[in-house]
């Protein structure tokens, strides 16, 4: 067993994991936080995605013990206090930028991740910025409006 | 044929996975702080060890059961200040063995002194892995469809290899041996990647062929340096991904058009020659022979892409 | 003053806030105390006798607590209808495709589990295996199935009017042979179920199903359970499209029985791999398609041929087989139809139901070949379409077709005029057609899909709508939400009939213990049926609370109206009060009243004439036309598809911001089946079984896509409505392909359209 401490959230946690429990695991069985979701294990949809010391990352391709003493955002630490949605959170829904809802929090956080870098971002960054993240439901096109909305940045480019 | 526990054992050797993994196999993890430590535990588990530094390609293999499972994973990233990418006029550039893809499709001194190989790593995956991904380990790797192993060929990189025993430089060329394959034995690490100077007037271009604009292998990946003279062929370099059983260079078409002046016909049949260099395989991506001619095709662009700048 | 206050308007779904906030819980997120986990043992071999199984050594692994095989199940067999339950939940004497589940155990973490099976021992004696669908029927191949004969799984023949002497008529007859690919659903979220069988008989599962009431009956005929002694309550689903979320899997069996002799909750989650290996995904189908035509390009008749691929059993074969028959009279008139059809097992995995279910198949045949026809008479694509299309019948008359398919709207016309009036295909050759080695092409495409489907047996759904006290609203129905926004438009026709907000109205999942029996979310029945069942519930409660209202305003109910949360008299609009008094005063009038309205859809209960594909399939019709604009590059042969503009009649769409995602994304899916995805099936055996080689579509693919909203107002569907986004699924893949053919000269007829087989074909045609 590894004993390892993830700040998630602004949260620190001691943990005792095996060693080949992934972050994804750990963050969904240990710690409840099931917001961030299991699509195919191989870093090939990132639905898995949370951002690791500024960088989104498929934590379903994370040892846990990899991610010790790191700061671990999810989509559950994004609201505000007393619920208040993340710009980008609110977006999506006034947007239609979902649908099942199941690649959402993963898509959410790329998003984030690229709107911390680069605040705005054109049609195209933004389609290379989630292009890790696939969708079935939506074809993409309202998570870009979404995205182009949070970032405040209306003109067409 | 007959399966016992469960299993089917092909003339290959190989198992059949026929319970589908969501869960890693039992390894036990250990996180040097130097060097140094590292190739200790790499000489003490000697053939029972793993090293990970993005985990972009040995986790999932190790999900899949891909790879026979190891005792020990030994995680580099606990070791400071290998992620460097260095450059100066004298000796070139140097990567850390951490440096990421990301590190490299971003460095702006990659960008603007060795461009081919930010265009390959710019082509790979998608963010979350280029984020995690290091070309180090990409290298390591060794699928024959590397996308920053033909950039690397092409800029004739040398590769520091290091064990408890000593170092070597090797380069890239004589590098990979196989699918999967290379010469790094199971108590060595890749330490640095080291890139020599490019002459002025040289320029570079990485195009990859696929389906999809992301996230897939190459089908047919294709690095071009050219170093012109006066709309003459100085050097060049052509470097061949996904078409054989590892990256090669394409040195008959290289000699083809070295030394002679830039023309539709003569690089049309260094275009014609590289692609007879080319040994691709027919498998459920693609076809060799629709490979074979996808080589003619893309060095002809990348070499015209690559001298459209001059 | 507008004429509705809240459908049409562009409201956000009602769960979209938990979804991003990852409040959502969807099957995996759930977790009991005391869990164990499932996991299966599947088969190396598509083709084998189960010789013996061996599960001790795995029930001794320590953690291990209970291993199970066929004969754990008695015999038990379920089916789509009586004559075809022909599926085990774990292969019995031999297995029929590759992985298919032949053993479950269950310990008390996954990776003991994980462990534990490969300590099962199975011996198999591998049969010869038939994996091509028109070699499976001869006499002589391998028999996948004893009780049908040639392999042959389900077979139509339906003859309409005279194809023979038409074809003798017509000026112009072709004969092309089509072929759709190996596809699947995609959607991200693997199936996953947490079951509990409890000591006192009781089943509690929360499972990642579709149409949860399916399930439910599976479950209790398997378990020989009372229905009422079933509850399957259901989590958010992340995306459904008809597959295997539509049907039960070896996995729920599993899970539950194991819970039965475990007496622990038992939780079974497939990975992504095991997903695109077993699922149930979409029939690949070859279509003989002939056709023919008057020199004007008036269509004469039609015959199909179809070959569809069944792989290992029936599951919803018959349905595909009719879906892809019977609305092939649609969207243009046709006066003679002749459909043979075969669905053939094989060892391949299983063909099922897809959006687009069936019609997908034999629309993009004849939307095709008659653009061929349409070239070689020198007719334009859009007159050719024009002269054909139905018309859109005047209010109060029906349209019927030959095999007595019958429609009280169409857009079709409207829509392929305001198709070709955009920019995309009216400026088509205004700009460049060639640009170095990329030559550009623009294809139209004029379609139909059914809505309102229905399935044997159960058709009709219920809703409850209950006001509670403050003048809030519960809304309560069996009809899921897979992700398709269905619970967003219930409550808005809810709050639309009631005269107050949406978000006003409330709706939770379907828990199978207290929402009424639904037939399930397929074939776009949910706004239709559902809706109407939500209508008439809801026009239930008003009523009550219209006769509290007189009571209090000594008036007529009738005189009462309601709007935007205001009570008030129609004729004397300042006599008011706001909604939330009046249902405190219905609610607690005397010694108290529960305001309940019940509802049940009327829609569409005729049964499906299988065997002659004579009548309806669905209760209305979308029509779609769509241009797509793509890019060939000649020399490699890749396709960049740039531009969608798709004009949809949907009748009238309810909630648009929920409308127009789903039509963006059933157009991306058609797309991905059209040019990029392909299962790549090996003699039984899935080369590409992850989503890097199953290629759908990301965010860097997609075309922009322009949506054109044509109303037509239907009055078999709640407010107008007809079914959205199947529609543009099927009218995806001929738009792309007619503009690939616009673009290179090639018309065609095997998807997907890779970037090898265009170069191949540019060789050929030289």
């Amino acid at each position: 067993m590894k004993q390892i401490r993830l700040m998630v959230n602004g949260e620190s946690h001691e943990l005792s994991v095996p060693p080949w429990r992934t972050l994804l695991e750990v963050i969904r069985e240990d710690l409840g936080l099931t917001g961030t979701k299991e699509g195919c294990s191989l870093g090939e949809c990132g639905a898995c995605t949370v951002i690791m010391d500024g960088r989104a990352v498929n934590s379903c391709l994370v040892l846990a013990a990899e991610a010790d003493n790191k700061q671990i955002t999810t989509i559950e630490g994004l609201a505000g206090s007393r619920g208040k949605l993340h710009p980008i959170q609110q977006a999506f829904v006034e947007h239609g930028g979902l649908q099942c809802g199941f690649c959402t929090p993963g898509m959410i956080m790329s998003a984030k991740a690229l709107l911390d870098k680069t605040p705005t971002p054109t049609k195209e960054e933004i389609r290379r910025g989630i292009a890790g993240n696939l969708c079935r439901c939506t074809g993409y096109t309202k998570i870009i409006e979404s995205i182009k909305a949070a970032a405040g940045n209306t003109e067409e480019k | 044929m007959r399966g016992a526990f469960g299993k089917r054992i092909t003339p290959q050797g190989v198992s059949e996975v026929i319970t589908f993994y969501r869960r890693l196999p039992k390894f036990d993890y250990l996180a040097p702080k130097t060097i140094g430590e590292a190739l200790s535990l790499l000489s003490q588990y000697k053939g029972k060890a793993k090293v990970i530094a993005g985990g972009t390609d040995v986790i999932p293999k190790l999900r899949r059961r891909e790879t026979k499972t190891p005792d020990y994973i030994i995680d580099l990233k606990g070791i400071p200040d290998w992620d460097y990418i260095e450059y100066n006029e004298d000796s070139g550039l140097n990567l850390g063995a951490l440096a990421t893809i990301h590190d490299v499709e971003t460095s702006p001194i990659i960008r603007g002194k060795f461009s081919v190989l930010s265009q390959a790593a710019e082509s790979m995956a998608s963010p979350q892995v280029r984020n995690r991904g290091t070309i180090a380990g990409n290298i390591c790797n060794a699928v024959p469809s590397s996308d920053t192993a033909p950039a690397l060929l092409t800029l004739e990189a040398k590769l520091k290899l290091v064990s408890q025993r000593g170092e070597r430089t090797v380069n890239i060329e004589d590098f990979f041996t196989g699918p999967n394959k290379t010469v790094l034995t199971d108590e060595e690490l890749l330490q640095e990647i080291q890139v020599p100077n490019l002459p002025p007037y040289s320029n570079g271009i990485y195009l990859k062929l696929s389906p999809r604009r992301s996230m897939d292998l190459a089908i047919v990946g294709i690095a071009v340096v050219v170093i012109s003279d006066d709309g003459v062929c100085k050097d060049i370099r052509i470097g061949l991904g996904a078409v054989a059983p590892t990256p090669i260079r394409a040195k008959r078409a290289e000699d083809i058009i070295r030394g002679q002046k830039f023309s539709d016909t003569v690089i049309e049949r260094a275009a014609e020659i590289a692609a007879s260099e080319s040994h691709p395989i027919d498998d459920h991506r693609a076809s060799a022979e629709y490979r074979k001619e996808m080589v003619k095709t893309l060095t002809r662009r990348a070499i015209n892409q690559a001298i459209s700048s001059f | 003053m507008a004429e509705f206050s809240v459908i049409g308007e562009r409201l956000p779904r009602v769960d979209a806030r938990e979804k991003v906030t990852g409040e959502a819980k969807y099957a995996a997120d759930y977790s009991l105390p005391n869990m164990l986990w499932c996991k299966l043992l599947r088969s190396p071999y598509p083709h084998a006798r189960i010789l013996s199984i061996d599960t001790s050594k795995a029930e001794r692994l320590p953690g291990v607590k209970a291993a199970v095989t066929a004969k754990d199940f008695g015999g038990w067999t379920w089916g789509w209808m009586p004559a075809t339950r022909d599926e085990p939940p774990l292969a019995v004497d031999k297995v029929r495709y590759m992985a298919e589940a032949v053993a479950g155990v269950a310990a008390i973490d996954e990776d003991t589990a994980e462990e534990a099976c490969q300590l099962i021992r199975v011996d198999y004696e591998e049969l010869p295996g038939i994996f091509e669908p028109e070699e499976a029927m001869r006499e002589s191949a391998p028999k996948v199935h004893d009780y049908v004969k040639n392999n042959i799984s389900v077979e139509y023949h339906w003859n309409f009017g005279d194809v023979e002497k038409a074809f003798a008529e017509s000026y112009i007859v072709r004969e092309d042979r089509f072929r759709t690919s190996r596809a699947t659903h995609g959607y991200l979220e693997p199936p996953a179920i947490l079951a509990y069988y409890d000591p006192t008989g009781y089943i509690t599962v929360w499972a990642s199903k579709q149409s949860p009431y399916f399930h439910y009956r599976h479950l209790a005929a398997c378990f020989k359970l009372p229905l009422s002694k079933v509850r399957v309550i259901q989590p958010f689903i992340g995306g459904g499209f008809g597959g295997t979320k539509n049907d039960s899997l070896a996995g729920d069996f599993c899970a539950v029985l194991l819970s039965k002799i475990s007496g622990k909750p038992v939780k079974y989650v497939e990975s992504m791999e095991e997903e695109l290996v077993t699922s149930r995904r979409r029939h690949s189908m070859i279509v003989y398609s002939k056709m023919g035509a008057k020199k004007d390009g008036t269509l004469t008749a039609i015959h199909h041929q179809v070959v569809a691929d069944g792989g290992g059993y029936t599951a919803v074969g018959p349905l595909s087989l009719y879906l892809a028959g019977f609305a092939t009279t649609l969207p243009y008139r046709l006066p003679n139809f002749k459909y043979d059809a075969y669905r053939v097992f094989t060892n391949n995995p299983i063909g099922a139901a897809m959006r687009g279910h069936g019609i997908t198949h034999t629309r993009f045949a004849a939307e095709i070949q008659m653009g061929m026809i349409a070239e070689e008479l020198g007719i334009d694509p859009v007159e050719v379409r024009m002269r054909n299309a139905i018309d859109n019948p005047k209010p109060g008359t029906i349209y019927e077709t030959i095999n007595k398919v019958t429609l009280k709207t169409c857009g079709l016309k409207e829509a392929i005029q305001k198709v070709t009036e955009d920019p995309i295909w009216r400026d088509r050759n205004k700009t460049p057609r060639k640009e170095g080695s990329i030559f550009w092409g623009v294809g139209l495409s004029g379609t139909s899909y059914l809505g309102g489907a229905r399935q044997m047996g159960h058709q009709s759904c219920a809703a409850i709508i209950r006001v509670c006290e403050d003048g809030t609203v519960n809304l309560i129905t069996g009809a899921t939400d897979c992700g398709q926004g269905s619970d967003t438009v219930l409550c808005m026709i809810a709050a639309e009939e009631l005269g107050i907000k949406l978000e006003d109205v409330n709706i939770k999942r379907v828990d199978t213990a207290y929402t009424p029996v639904d037939p399930g979310s397929y074939g776009s029945r949910v706004t239709i049926l559902a809706g109407q069942a939500t209508q008439k519930a809801a026009r239930e409660a008003k009523r009550q609370l219209l006769e509290a209202a007189a009571k209090t305003w000594q008036v007529k109910p009738e005189d009462v109206e309601i709007r935007e949360r205001k009570v008030f008299i129609t004729s004397d609009p300042e006599r008011s009060m706001p909604f939330d008094k009046l249902a405190r005063i219905a609610c607690y009038s005397g010694t108290g009243a529960v305001i309940l309205g019940t509802g049940y859809s009327s829609y569409g209960l005729e049964p499906l004439d299988l065997t002659n594909g004579i009548g309806n399939g669905g209760t209305s019709y979308s029509f779609t036309a769509q241009s797509a604009r793509v890019g060939v590059d000649m020399e490699t042969g890749k396709i960049t598809v740039t531009d969608f503009t798709i004009a949809s009649d949907c009748g009238r769409l309810l909630s648009p911001i929920q409308a127009e995602g789903q039509i963006e994304g059933a157009s991306v899916q058609g797309m991905g089946q059209t040019i990029y995805e392909d299962f790549i099936v090996d003699r039984g055996k899935t080369l590409n079984p992850t989503l890097l080689d199953y290629k759908m579509p990301h965010s860097t693919d997609i075309p922009n896509i322009k949506l054109i909203d044509i109303v037509t107002n239907d009055p078999d569907g709640p407010f107008g409505a007809k079914e959205t986004s199947e529609g543009s699924i099927v009218s995806t893949p001929p738009a792309v392909v007619s503009a690939i053919h616009d673009a290179t000269g090639i018309w065609f007829k095997e998807l997907p359209i890779t970037p090898e087989k265009v170069v191949k074909a540019l060789k050929e045609k030289l």
